[in-house]
This record gives C-alpha cells, sequence and structure tokens, in this order.
C-alpha cells in the first residue's frame, strides 16, 4: 500500500565545510494530494533542502525519502517535475528544442510538447532562443519542463521569480489547478500572500529548521483584539493585569493590540467603561502568515 | 539511446561546434598544403624541394594530415569537449538535466558517447579536405592521383580518431574538475601549447624530464603517427616536436589508458560529487 506521504524527511542535515551549516535536522512530510509551501527567509536553506529531495545534492547526515524512493533515483525522478531555482537552459536552442532535449532525457515522447508549450502560453515564441527570452517568458518555460512528465510530484522554487502581477496570478492559479486531484506540490517561496492563496499546510523554515508547520489556520493560530480607547495607558494597566490576556502592545497612540479570545471583547469592554475608560472601537484581528512569519523567523524588528 | 540523441543535438545545434570543425580543417590545410605548397612554389632551389611536393600529392595523405592532429587537432577537440561538459556547469542546466529521468552515469556516458561521434566528422573533414587539396596540387604539378591503399586509409582514420578522442577525454576532465568552462580552457591550452613543448625540449638535456616526456599526450600521438610512417612537424614550426619517440604499440596502450583514466575519473566525480556547492 502506498504510503501518504510522499516527501518524508528525518533530521535532513547538509553541512558545506564544518561551518556552513545548510540544512540542520529538517524533518517535515509532505502529504499526496497537497500543496505544501515551504516559507523562510533568503538562507535559510529551503533550496538546499530541494536539492536534496531531487538527489542534486547529498546529505551529510539524515534520511529522506521521495515517492518511496531514494532522492535521485531514475524510478522516482520519471514522477517527479521539478523547477529549482532560476530556470536553466540551452541559451542557443529555440524554447522549443530545449524541451525535445529534455522530453529525450525524460523519455516522454515529442508529442507532450506542444499541449504544454500552448498550456504556458509559449507556443508562440517556441522557436526563438531561450537567451532572447524574458525572465517571465523563462520562468514558464521552466514551468513546462517541469509539466513534461505529467508528474506526481511537482517541486518548484520561487515559481513566480521574475514575473509581472499578471503574470504571478496566472502562475497562482495554474499551481492551484495542478495541486488538485493526486498531484501533490512542494512549493518554496518567501511571498506570503502567494503561499497564502495556494497552500493547503505550510512549513516554516529558519536557519535549516523547520520551525513551524502546519495549516494556514493552525499557524494563524488564534487571533488578537483590537481596541481603540481613551486615555490608552489607563486602558492598558487595567488589561495587562487580566488573567486570560496575553500580550498588550501600543499601536498608533491610542490602539492597543491584546492577545486574547475575541470571547472575551465584551467582558472586556464593560471592564473598561466602568472603569472609566473611553471605548472608540472593538475588533477581533486575524494573525496575517506574514506576521506569524517574521515572528517565527525572528525578522519582526527589520519590519517595525 | 534518447539521452544520446539529446546530446547529440545539443552539440549539431552549437554554433561552437561548428566553427571549432571549420578551424581545425582550416589550420590543418594551412599547415599541411596551402603554405608547404607557397613555399615550394616561390623558392624553386631550396634542398628537399622535391620531397616537399611528395608530401603533397594524395599517396602521402596519410602522413601529411596525420601530423596535425597531436597538435592543432588535439587544441580544438580539448575545447570541444570542454565546452560540451562545462557549459551545463556555467548555464546550470546540469541541474536541469539531472531531475529529468536519467541517472547520473548515464546522462553522463551519453554525453561522452555524443562526443565521440561527434570526433568522426572532425576525422573525416580533414582527411576529405586534405585529399581534396592533394588533388589539386598533383594536378598543378602533373602529377598521378593514387589514394593511400583502403586498409591503411581505415587504419590512419581510426588513429585519427583515437588522437583526438584521447585530447577530448583530458578536455572532459578538465571541464569536469573546474566545474566549468574558462578555467578548463585556459589550463588545457596551456598545457597542451605550451607545456609539453617545454618538457619535450628540456628533456634533450634533463633525463627525468625526458622520462616524464614519453608519458605525455602528444608525444604518443607523435610516436603512434610515426610508427604508421607519418611525418612530425618541423622541430621549429607550430607544433613543433623534438621530443624522444615511443614505440607504436606503446603509444597505443598509453592513449587507450589515458582514455580510460580521464573518462574513468570524471565519471566517478559527476556520480558522486553534488552538482552544486552552497546557494
Amino acid at each position: 500500500m502506498p504510503s501518504d506521504y510522499v516527501i518524508e524527511s528525518e533530521s535532513l542535515t547538509k553541512r558545506y565545510r564544518p561551518h556552513i551549516m545548510a540544512v540542520d535536522g529538517l524533518s517535515m512530510q509532505a502529504r499526496r494530494g497537497e500543496v505544501y509551501g515551504f516559507v523562510g527567509p533568503n538562507g535559510a536553506g529551503k533550496t538546499t533542502a530541494l536539492r536534496m529531495f531531487l538527489g542534486l545534492v547529498r546529505p551529510t547526515s539524515g534520511s529522506c525519502t521521495v515517492l518511496g524512493e531514494k532522492p535521485g533515483s531514475p524510478h522516482a525522478l520519471a514522477r517527479i517535475g521539478a523547477l529549482v531555482e532560476t530556470p536553466a537552459f540551452y541559451p542557443y536552442l529555440s524554447g522549443r528544442n530545449n524541451l525535445r532535449v529534455l522530453a529525450r532525457h525524460a523519455g516522454v515522447p515529442y508529442a507532450r510538447i506542444e499541449p504544454i508549450l500552448e498550456e504556458v502560453e509559449l507556443s508562440g515564441r517556441g522557436d526563438d532562443r531561450f537567451k532572447t527570452y524574458s525572465l517571465g517568458m523563462k520562468q514558464r518555460l521552466g514551468m513546462a519542463a517541469a509539466l513534461l512528465k505529467d508528474p506526481e510530484l511537482l517541486i518548484l522554487d520561487e515559481p513566480t521569480n521574475g514575473l509581472d502581477p499578471a503574470g504571478m496570478a496566472e502562475m497562482r492559479h495554474l499551481i492551484r489547478n495542478l495541486g488538485r486531484g493526486n498531484r501533490t506540490v512542494l512549493l518554496s517561496s518567501h511571498l506570503m500572500g502567494e503561499l497564502e492563496q495556494i497552500c493547503d499546510r505550510i512549513g516554516v523554515v529558519k536557519d535549516g529548521k523547520i520551525v513551524a508547520e502546519g495549516t494556514l489556520d493552525e499557524l494563524r493560530h488564534g487571533t488578537r483584539i483590537k481596541l481603540r480607547a481613551k486615555p490608552v495607558e489607563q486602558a492598558r494597566e487595567l488589561l495587562a493585569a487580566l488573567d486570560g490576556v496575553g500580550k498588550v502592545e501600543t499601536r498608533d497612540g491610542d490602539t492597543l493590540l491584546i492577545e486574547a479570545d475575541p470571547t472575551l471583547a465584551a467582558y472586556l469592554n464593560t471592564l473598561l467603561v466602568t472603569a472609566g475608560v473611553e471605548v472608540s472601537e472593538l475588533t477581533s484581528v486575524q494573525n496575517s502568515l506574514e506576521s506569524v512569519f517574521l515572528s517565527l523567523t525572528g525578522e519582526a524588528r527589520l519590519h517595525e | 539511446m534518447n539521452s544520446l540523441i539529446a546530446e547529440l543535438l545539443l552539440l549539431r545545434k552549437r554554433a561552437a561546434t561548428w566553427i571549432l570543425l571549420g578551424s581545425w580543417t582550416a589550420i590543418a590545410l594551412l599547415f599541411s598544403y596551402v603554405f608547404p605548397y607557397l613555399a615550394y612554389t616561390s623558392d624553386t632551389n631550396f634542398h628537399g624541394r622535391s620531397i616537399v611536393l611528395y608530401m603533397l600529392l594524395p599517396q602521402s595523405l596519410i602522413s601529411t594530415i596525420h601530423s596535425t592532429f597531436p597538435f592543432f587537432g588535439g587544441t580544438m577537440v580539448l575545447i570541444l569537449a570542454i565546452l560540451s561538459v562545462g557549459s551545463e556547469y556555467n548555464w546550470g542546466t546540469l541541474t536541469t538535466v539531472l531531475v529529468q529521468r536519467d541517472g547520473r552515469l548515464k546522462f553522463f556516458l551519453a554525453k561522452i558517447a555524443a562526443l565521440a561521434i561527434a570526433l568522426i566528422p572532425f576525422v573525416l573533414a580533414v582527411f576529405a579536405l586534405g585529399f581534396l587539396a592533394s588533388s589539386i596540387i598533383a594536378l598543378r604539378e602533373d602529377q598521378a592521383i593514387a589514394l593511400p591503399p583502403i586498409l591503411d586509409l581505415l587504419r590512419a582514420l581510426g588513429v585519427g580518431w583515437l588522437l583526438l578522442a584521447a585530447w577530448a577525454s583530458f578536455g572532459v576532465l578538465l571541464a569536469v574538475l573546474s566545474r566549468g568552462t574558462a578555467l578548463a580552457i585556459g589550463l588545457g591550452i596551456i598545457y597542451g601549447l605550451v607545456l609539453e613543448s617545454i618538457i619535450s625540449s628540456f628533456g634533450r638535456r634533463i633525463d627525468l624530464l625526458d622520462q616524464i616526456s614519453k608519458g605525455l599526450l602528444r608525444t604518443n600521438g607523435y610516436s603512434l603517427i610515426s610508427s604508421l610512417g607519418g611525418s612530425l612537424p618541423e622541430e621549429a614550426g607550430p607544433g613543433g616536436f623534438s621530443g624522444t619517440m615511443v614505440s607504436g604499440t606503446q603509444a597505443l596502450i598509453v592513449l587507450g589508458v589515458y582514455i580510460l583514466i580521464f573518462i574513468s575519473v570524471s565519471a566517478v566525480v559527476v556520480k558522486r560529487r553534488d552538482v552544486t556547492g552552497p546557494s
């Protein structure tokens, strides 16, 4: 019986020379049929991890299976489509001939090429040399190459890089469609909006480790309460002393952001009004993936 | 087989392949026929003039054309091999190809097989154009047009291919070790055009260098063609050779072993080493 997990890694580690730890004990599972987002700051180890899943880079320690096989085994690669980092093709060949070369290596019939060029809207430029392509066109050719094998698993590293807003929206739509059914998509990106719109589950990578993993709702766990009050300092002191209320932050002068269950809102309102605090706004605020990411990766200070 | 077809398509569509083939045949013709014939026609009194003419006629095709293989031919296919293998690293296409279906070894062997096939036109083209040039000279000088015996010709083609294959496999190794083209071409040309000549020339006075020179690619190349009755370039001319010769059999074995070692080491490195370093 096939495993539910398409990718399973356990304590996967990659060290380059003694002092460069690219991936540090990464353990994760991507389930069959889901779109799994890999998010992390630049240099977090996402691309190295993807390269290990594809057998391009050998782990220093730890274990990993992809589609039940050792990474890089021909049997697994035949079922994987991948776009890793910037799309790399032969610059002197046309887009169509580049796909022919890859089709030969992949054992895929040439008949697959035309529909795929149509799908990524490159059939009109298919005979032009790759080196004349814009970055967006190169990205779309990379996507075409990844889809050539009609893969069970699609590994995409920053697939919207270089695309204009319309192109990004199209790419997101394409990836969402590709992730339907039994196909698994492993998507690496640092664009939170992109991941929020596409992914079923997300793994947050920092310093080569998964620091959080779950569905969007699980990651954005809990909501906060936004309160506008006068005098704001009195409100802050009253709230900070209460059980069931976590951190209270002051924002924009008379606004407080309170870590608390939204069902407490009515109670808080009564308490503040009784104490003589004027409450002009009380709303629940859901954490964005971006704020979760920034707090998990410790980069919030850069954005404040 | 599919991968081999893909690799042949890459070589066929690449302008550099045709530029190197054109350059090689042009240089081979210039130094083997055009310049010697100009010298022959412009100076009617120099010693050994009749030997020069004999070397320019079709019956001397093998020895005349062969003499260009270890120097010019070797350098050209060294560059061809480096471009073919090293560009995969430069352009990052190795990553794209290795996530298709084939294992690393299968991909590498397909590339080597394609290179081996691509060397065939490099051999045939200079022989064909050499025959054309020598026939024109024969007609101008009222000499008979006679090809060498067919078996000798086939053996000469095989030897020509072997000489080029040894240099190409050296290029493959340099490209794999340096993960690119620039450094590999630089080192390859310095080795092929400069280092071997210096070692061979000092070998006449220093015994150790003489022994070392007997193991060099060019020494063995010249020794092999010399064992087939081929001529050597003049010491002072381009590709001039002044080293000690080895026997034809020894040269054949040494060149074969070189090819085996260069390709085997390259294959092991391709198979075992990470495709990329830290990003």
